[in-house]
């Protein structure tokens, strides 16, 4: 299964757009801050940097990045979920191929990998989720901290 | 062989005939202006897979004629607002909304577990009991005519176009909102993702007035408009095949709709009240279109989730019971306990309702349709008088 996760994640490589968020670089966080048409607040806390991008349409998204400047989580609130595709980038394929549950269900979404988390969940007016790859938080970091 | 028809045939007769009479009926003083109570059920759906899924019929008719249909198996879903239906299920001739410029108005639903509904909006007026709303918009999901849903709609998840993928005929959206998106949709500037206008090839987000955006058919009810009940039985620990309830429109405007002792949480602008469990204080909400009680994750409490590929759900070696306490914007709190069980053991039964499913989500506490079950729970809706005050609220 690893593998053929692999695989997909390599095709995705070439067809995804280079603005994609998790797994890149700091420079990524510029391009979804045009994307969004928001504003831009940069802190920084011990051990990563926090660019929360307040979208026009009011969807908040943070982006949490490592001192080597790469982006190892990403969260977001707001009236509607943010486009997953481009915000999960290269780790969007391992997102979809994740097993899920036979049958209906409606409701909170948990994906755990040993290279990809997310947490999705809310309701329509108030969608709020996480993602954040747990192979590449900084050593003194939590995954609490991608809030 | 013919004395064998007409046997036949009187039997048939003698079968269809309606039970009348039945005795005297309901009495004078109970008996409600219009028939308000709309029956529901739990059971695996008509895709015959769903888990905790509450369904109802819809009537819609075309605006202004008796030209109309019914629709069984509708989700009933505190979560959401709108009528949305499988358009491949719709006979009625409705027309496609559309703008000032001749653009089709298309609605974009995401749904918290990475689906989304997508379809024009046109007008119906819906029918459930002896209710009507006159001209309501509505979602046609998947009609044909309008391009395939824009990445920012579809995020690259699942379209919920078919009865197996949505696992019901539609989804009857009645939270505490009058409409899906209010406000926030109607502003010209930078509205959410939302509404969309299409052309021929592509769609582009667009502002919608509030009053034709997607609405809570309730609220345009001629009476019994302020909100409703949702009536549920208790089930068994182990669950039940199907379950019947009732949804009652209106808020203490007949006899059968008192709040009675039920206390009143008003929700905020985004239609959540405060849930403190195991020491945390998060977002809550009653989501009857969620399968589960879904709060926190197993970091912060000791409850397993399933192996995959049922990680959704959680797996505690033996039910837990817990406690948690909603507030409201209003200040008023109050305790609610509950079961949380082994989801996978739930599942061998072949049962469809269980009131102890639970599961992970890390953000906020979704009280999901078992927290439903062996009570009665008030929607009121925004804007809406009624003898618990002004909704948004949530009573029960």
């Amino acid at each position: 299964v690893k593998a053929l996760i692999a695989a997909a994640s390599m095709m995705l490589v070439g067809t995804t757009p280079v603005w994609a968020a998790l797994g890149k670089t700091v420079s990524s966080v510029a391009d979804d801050q045009k994307r969004l048409g928001g504003e831009v607040h940069t802190s920084t806390v011990a051990g990563f940097a926090v660019h929360e991008i307040s979208a026009a349409d009011g969807t908040v998204v943070r982006e949490y990045v490592s001192p080597a400047g790469e982006v190892f989580g990403v969260s977001w609130r707001g009236a509607t979920p943010p486009n997953l595709v481009d915000l999960l980038g290269d780790h969007y394929a391992a997102f979809k191929e994740a097993p899920r549950p036979p049958g209906h269900r409606r409701g909170p979404l948990v994906v755990r990998t040993d290279h990809l988390v997310v947490e999705m969940g809310g309701h329509m007016r108030d969608f709020h989720g996480r993602a954040y790859l747990p192979d590449r938080l900084p050593a003194t970091v939590s995954s609490d901290a991608v809030r | 062989m013919n004395a064998r028809i007409a046997l036949a045939a009187l039997l048939a007769a003698l079968l269809l005939t309606p039970a009348c009479g039945g005795g005297a009926g309901p009495t004078a003083v109970s008996a409600p202006v219009v028939n308000n109570v709309q029956p529901v059920h739990v059971d695996l759906g008509p895709a015959g897979d769903y888990v905790n899924g509450i369904f109802t019929s819809v009537t819609i008719c075309v605006p202004g004629t008796s030209s109309c249909q019914t629709i069984d198996n509708v989700l009933v879903d505190s979560g959401s607002v709108g009528l949305r239906l499988l358009s491949s299920l719709v006979t009625l001739p409705l027309a496609p909304s559309t703008d000032a410029g001749g653009n089709v108005i298309a609605n974009c639903a995401s749904f918290a577990d990475n689906t989304y509904a997508w379809g024009p909006m046109a007008k119906a007026s819906v029918r459930m009991a002896g209710e009507q709303a006159a001209s309501v918009p509505i979602q046609l999901i998947g009609a044909p005519g309008v391009p395939e849903a824009p990445s920012d709609c579809s995020s690259g998840g699942t379209a919920d176009d078919t009865v197996a993928a949505l696992g019901a005929t539609g989804v009857l959206g009645i939270g505490v909102f009058r409409q899906d998106c209010g406000d926030a949709c109607a502003r010209l500037l930078r509205p959410p993702k939302i509404y969309y206008a299409c052309g021929a090839s592509d769609c582009a987000v667009t502002s919608v007035p509030v009053a034709s955006q997607l609405q809570n058919p309730v609220w345009l009810f001629a009476q019994d408009n302020n909100g409703f009940l949702l009536s549920l039985p208790a089930v068994p620990e182990t669950g039940a095949r199907s379950v019947a309830g009732s949804l009652v429109f209106g808020i203490g405007t007949e006899s059968n709709n008192a709040l009675g002792s039920a206390q009143v949480y008003t929700t905020d602008d985004v239609g959540n009240i405060s849930t403190t469990v195991n020491g945390t204080t998060i977002s809550g909400y009653l989501d009857s279109g969620t399968n589960s009680l879904s709060f926190l994750d197993a970091s912060s409490i000791a409850l397993p989730a399933c192996p995959d590929p049922d990680s959704d759900f959680s797996c505690p070696p033996s039910t837990a019971r817990l406690t948690a306490v909603n507030k409201g914007s209003n200040g008023v709190s109050g305790p609610v306990t509950f079961d949380v069980a082994n989801a996978e053991t739930l599942f061998d039964t072949g049962n469809a309702a269980f009131n102890d499913l639970g599961g992970p989500d890390t953000g906020d506490f979704d009280w999901g349709l078992p927290f439903f079950f062996a009570r009665k729970t008030f929607v009121g809706i925004e804007g809406q008088s009624s003898p618990g005050g002004q909704g948004p609220y949530w009573a029960y």
